[in-house]
């Protein structure tokens, strides 16, 4: 009998000593998708033939002496804006339901090559902007602490399937807060990592300079497995970075002592502000990070509204461009969201995007002189619990001013943690920043704090 | 911005925007307005300031 919920890590460990079989994995999951999808709608395809024969190959392998490593016969969810081979990948879009591309991305590529095992493609917010829409062709991903709440978004899929038990780990994508997003609502670990250490080639893009793509799982650790397979250098990418990828795994026994944290509090508490149970949980937090051997001080940055407008202005003018063609020709075919957050995007002028664009070299600036002294800052990821499903108003991206896309902006590794549950059960979370390229601190600090906090041990009851 | 500014732009964009649509959009349009002049600080910038440069070059 295969456990409802396993981490990756936990499943690895069980396969390679054989205890478990990727084939009853495999198995078991789809069989809890058939159990309970109808409810959550994480998914919009589920792949069961390919999957199976993907885990009886990687059964194979290992029987054979061939262990790949933590991600051999690990069933995993790719968010439905990775291309995938011969499957039709649509952006949770009308527009293009029928675009079958003929490779998977890079990344899905470096993905199966690790041995995982993708169960299917999940739910997104239309084009990774939209939503949650009840006008597509697919339904939007519910959230499994609480079927009538918002997952968050975009990488809504993603989120409920992790958190449900349907995947043990999945990918999403990032331009203003998609990853930490459902990460919060959902109660998972999410990194957005430095720009450039993920492939974006084969990834519908939403904003070129702002897209991330990443790992989402229930740990630190989980992430840090993931993002090992998803990191890389692919000259298909011209922002993909060429360097040495650190061992995140290794990194993690490191702790977080001694580790310097600023703590953004005016961004929750004064710019958007976060309601009394995020508030307190962040505090509780910092404590917690204190108590593991870290400084925690306050900083101040320049007012959220800054960072959001800047994001918001270069997501809104770039994703206008990407989609003009079809604007023009098939507005109708887009969601309401999408659609009418479009025709806002095209009243931004041209000197509006050249604008932002020298902004954002002022903040990143600003930011890295804040950090000179830390190693991480930490703010808020969301300022509450995941809000009722149809209450999230339309235009919702630009007021009240994002707490995620500040990081977007700067580039820098971003990740959502839980901290805690509301008294109702529903996910807490703050979010630790770290310094470009220093993605291993950021989970370093993530996996410290979850081993010293009680958070992990619960899980949705469905 | 009014609706019947709104009408102009959207049409200058050639897009199809329903009906029952175009009063949310103007009654959002401030939001881009209020993006835009944060974006501008109150003396202007210094000519030279460069915009952020994030996407590499091909190397040689």
């Amino acid at each position: 009998m295969v456990p409802d919920f396993l981490t990756i890590a936990e499943a690895a460990r069980l396969i390679e000593k054989r205890e478990l079989s990727p084939v009853e994995l495999c198995d078991s999951r789809l069989d809890r998708i058939a159990r309970l999808d109808d409810r959550l709608h994480s998914f919009i395809r589920v792949l069961g033939d390919d999957a199976r024969a993907a885990a009886q190959a990687a059964e194979a392998e290992i029987a054979a002496g061939k262990y790949r490593g933590p991600l051999h016969g690990i069933p995993i969810g790719v968010k439905d804006i990775y291309e995938t081979a011969g499957v039709a990948t649509t952006g949770h879009s009308k527009v293009m339901q029928d675009h079958v591309p003929k490779a998977d991305a890079f990344s899905v590529k470096k993905l199966r090559d690790a041995g995982a095992v993708v169960m299917g493609k999940l739910a997104t917010h239309e084009f990774a902007f939209g939503g949650p829409s009840f006008d597509l062709p697919w339904p939007p991903a519910r959230n499994p602490w609480d079927t009538t709440r918002f997952t968050g978004g975009s990488s809504s899929g993603t989120g409920a399937a992790v958190a449900a038990g349907l995947v043990l780990g999945g990918t999403g994508s990032d331009t203003g807060g998609s990853i930490r997003g459902p990460a919060a609502y959902c109660g998972l670990a999410g990194i957005k990592p430095t720009y450039g250490l993920i492939s974006r080639a084969g990834i519908l893009p939403l904003g070129f300079s702002l897209d991330h793509a990443g790992p989402m799982a229930w740990t630190a650790e989980d992430c840090a497995t993931l993002l090992q397979a998803m990191a890389g250098h692919d000259p298909a990418d011209p922002a993909s970075a060429s360097r040495p990828i650190p061992d995140y795994r290794a990194g993690l026994q490191s702790g977080a002592k001694g580790l310097r944290i600023g703590l953004i509090r005016h961004f929750y508490e004064r710019d958007n502000e976060a309601n009394a149970a995020t508030r307190q949980a962040i505090d509780t937090a910092a404590k917690a990070l204190e108590g593991l051997g870290c400084s925690v001080r306050d900083i101040t940055l320049s007012p959220l509204a800054d960072w959001a407008a800047c994001g918001v202005t270069i997501m809104l003018s770039e994703a206008y461009a990407i989609h003009e063609h079809n604007l023009r020709r098939r507005f109708n075919d887009y969601g309401e969201i999408f659609r009418d957050r479009m025709a806002l995007a095209g009243l931004i002028t041209a000197a509006d995007y050249v604008q932002a664009l020298r902004r954002r070299r002022e903040l990143i600036a600003e930011l890295d002189d804040a950090m000179a002294d830390l190693d991480l800052v930490m703010t808020a990821a969301a300022p509450s619990e995941a809000p009722p499903i149809d209450q999230v108003p339309k235009f919702t991206i630009m007021n009240p001013p994002s707490l995620t896309i500040a990081f977007n902006v700067t580039g820098s590794p971003a990740m959502s943690v839980c901290c805690g549950y509301t008294d109702a059960g529903l996910p807490l979370s703050f979010q630790i920043v770290g310094k470009r390229f220093e993605d291993a601190t950021v989970l370093r600090a993530a996996h410290a704090y979850e081993q010293a906090t009680p958070w992990r041990e619960r899980r949705p009851e469905l | 911005m009014t609706r019947q500014e709104l009408d102009a732009a959207l049409a200058r964009l050639g897009l199809d925007v329903p009906e029952k649509e175009r009063e949310d959009i103007a009654a959002a349009a401030h939001l881009i307005a209020e993006m835009a002049a944060r974006l501008r600080p109150p003396g202007g910038r210094d000519v030279s300031a460069e915009p952020a440069h994030v996407v590499k070059f091909p190397e040689s």
